[in-house]
């Protein structure tokens, strides 16, 4: 799938979709916060807040509880490089990324995962109830996500006849070679558009704004951080929201992403993309304004819709085929 | 319009169909009763739309008509009469139900299944234009037909027959490109009647038992 390039082209790409990475994200947070804050008639923060906010973090001295372990202080550098490691096997501006050879979608998912749950062992290796608590909840939202999503996923790998997440981004920012199920494309993009929702605990599952102790999910598992640990943390969820939003956008959207490395085609890229996010941003913005957090034992109402959809993508593909 | 080859019309309507059924599904979840209208009325656009896309790409007069009636009466019309009977009413969500919600997801997925497997034998003989609208609308006339058995709230109940009328009108225009415009006249005037009975029926049902829940109708019994 990958016509041979340079090396140095090659790490040049890379580097060039992790420095995107990690320097839009905290703009995205930021986005997502001001528009909360002008649909509620308030001023708000500036975008660039969150940029503050980590450099002010990354200066502070943590401080540990005595009763953790090495889990605690491994766990913001594990999720962390787990997030950006799956961020980097998602085509961002180029569709044809050369790490993809490293991990198809399915490596993305666990990717995640695996930073989901060291996260759930942080949570409770502080020792603190409210830790354990989100634990708890963090566990159970997953369990009810990932079904949903490894559906959703296999629909669209379906129709794209790849798992690889390049060859479903070329070939379907292409058209060449996917059997094109608008029905299907739409099934499984309301299932991993709720399942985004869930995973980076926007409103609908859980609140990011709030420090209210008994609602909280993922705020309750990083509430004994401190310090640069609490940075790293709040850098890598800033990163997992974008890489869902890239998700979203590049594999069911990619249209104007750059099919081949000419400097003209990787700018219009960039530019599209960052559009095709901003977009998202304020979708999810305006949702957070509309709807109220629902209690948590209604998620596994919502997040069976989510089940239910992606199980009729696939559905679909096979009676459509058959 | 070159570009506009039967193939790609035809992804264009099953669109169109796949919006009705994920509607359905949300108001399947939707506990809230208001809620439950306002994704009425967005399904019933959505049906107006499909229903003018057909007419569009067969050339077919008076489906145009069609989908202009469904925008005043059940995108406009009926959910303000619904707005109207739940403002009056003292629930605003449905709290008890038969079947809870995953599992009455669970069931109306099935029923798609049940559907696909149904109409999958006629599907070779349907015109190239309607390939799964027609399963699908068969397939929310099951669900409208199971939320109606599953839900105990009159105005519910309401919403899940007029969401089966859905499931029927896209049939028709999907399978037949819509049946004569006298009868879809005559239709559209039922649906109508019906909705205004059911609504006054809700406020009786509230005035008699003060509460909608339908399975109250059983002390009647002697």
């Amino acid at each position: 799938m990958i016509p041979d390039q340079p090396i140095a082209q090659a790490i040049a790409l890379i580097l060039a979709q992790a420095v995107v990475l990690l320097c839009v994200s905290p703009a995205i947070v930021g986005l997502i916060n001001k528009v909360k804050a002008r649909l509620q008639c308030r001023q708000g923060a500036g975008i660039l807040q969150p940029y503050a906010d980590l450099k002010k973090l990354f200066r502070k001295q943590p401080v540990l509880s005595t009763t953790t372990t090495w889990i605690f202080t491994a766990t913001p550098y594990i999720v962390f490089a787990s997030t950006v490691t799956a961020g980097l096997l998602i085509p961002v501006f180029a569709s044809q990324m050369p790490l993809n050879f490293a991990g198809n979608i399915i490596a993305f998912v666990y990717l995640l995962a695996l930073g989901r749950f060291f996260l759930i062992l942080a949570g409770l290796d502080s020792g603190s109830s409210f830790g354990g608590m989100g634990s708890s909840r963090e566990a159970i939202v997953a369990s009810l996500t990932e079904p949903a999503m490894i559906m959703a996923i296999f629909a669209i790998a379906l129709t794209a006849g790849s798992t690889n997440l390049s060859t479903i981004v070329h070939r379907t920012a292409l058209l060449e070679g996917i059997a094109t199920d608008p029905s299907a494309h739409l099934m499984a993009l309301s299932a991993v558009f709720i399942v985004v929702l869930a995973e980076t605990g926007r409103v609908p599952v859980d609140n990011p704004a709030t420090h209210l102790e008994l609602t909280m999910i993922h705020e309750a598992m990083v509430l004994e951080y401190s310090g640069r640990y609490l940075a790293l943390l709040e850098w890598a969820s800033a990163i997992k929201l974008l890489v869902f939003l890239t998700l979203i956008a590049n594999v069911f959207a990619p249209w104007g992403i750059a099919t081949s490395f000419t400097p003209m085609a990787l700018s219009v890229g960039l530019a599209v993309y960052l559009i095709k996010v901003a977009g998202l941003a304020l979708l999810i913005g305006t949702i957070e304004c509309m709807f109220a957090k629902l209690r948590l034992f209604r998620v596994t109402d919502l997040l069976g819709v989510a089940f239910i959809l992606a199980l009729l993508g696939l559905l679909f593909f096979y009676m459509l085929r058959g | 319009m070159s570009w506009l080859t039967p193939h790609i019309a035809t992804q264009i309507v099953d669109f169109g169909s796949a919006m009705l059924l994920v509607t359905c599904f949300a108001i399947v979840a939707q506990r809230r009763l208001s809620a439950c209208v306002d994704l009425f009325a967005l399904q019933s656009l959505f049906l107006a739309m499909t229903a003018a896309l057909v007419a569009f790409f067969t050339d077919t007069r008076h489906i145009y008509i069609a989908a202009a009636l469904t925008v005043v009466v059940k995108v406009v019309v009926i959910p303000r009469l619904l707005k109207g009977v739940i403002e009056r009413l003292n629930v605003t969500r449905e709290l008890v139900m038969k079947v809870n919600v995953p599992a009455s997801l669970l069931i109306c997925g099935a029923l798609v299944m049940i559907a696909f497997f149904i109409t999958e034998p006629i599907m070779p003989f349907g015109h190239l234009l309607t390939r799964d609208s027609l399963a699908i609308a068969l397939a929310i006339v099951l669900i409208g037909f199971f939320t109606m058995i599953s839900r105990q709230k009159a105005v519910t109940q309401l919403i899940a027959f007029l969401m089966m009328e859905n499931g029927l009108f896209l049939g028709a225009t999907a399978a037949t490109y819509g049946m004569p415009l006298i009868v879809e006249l005559g239709v559209f005037f039922d649906v109508l009647v019906a909705a205004l009975i059911a609504g006054i029926y809700t406020n009786r049902l509230q005035d008699a038992f003060d509460s909608v829940d339908t399975t109250r109708l059983n002390e009647l019994k002697a």
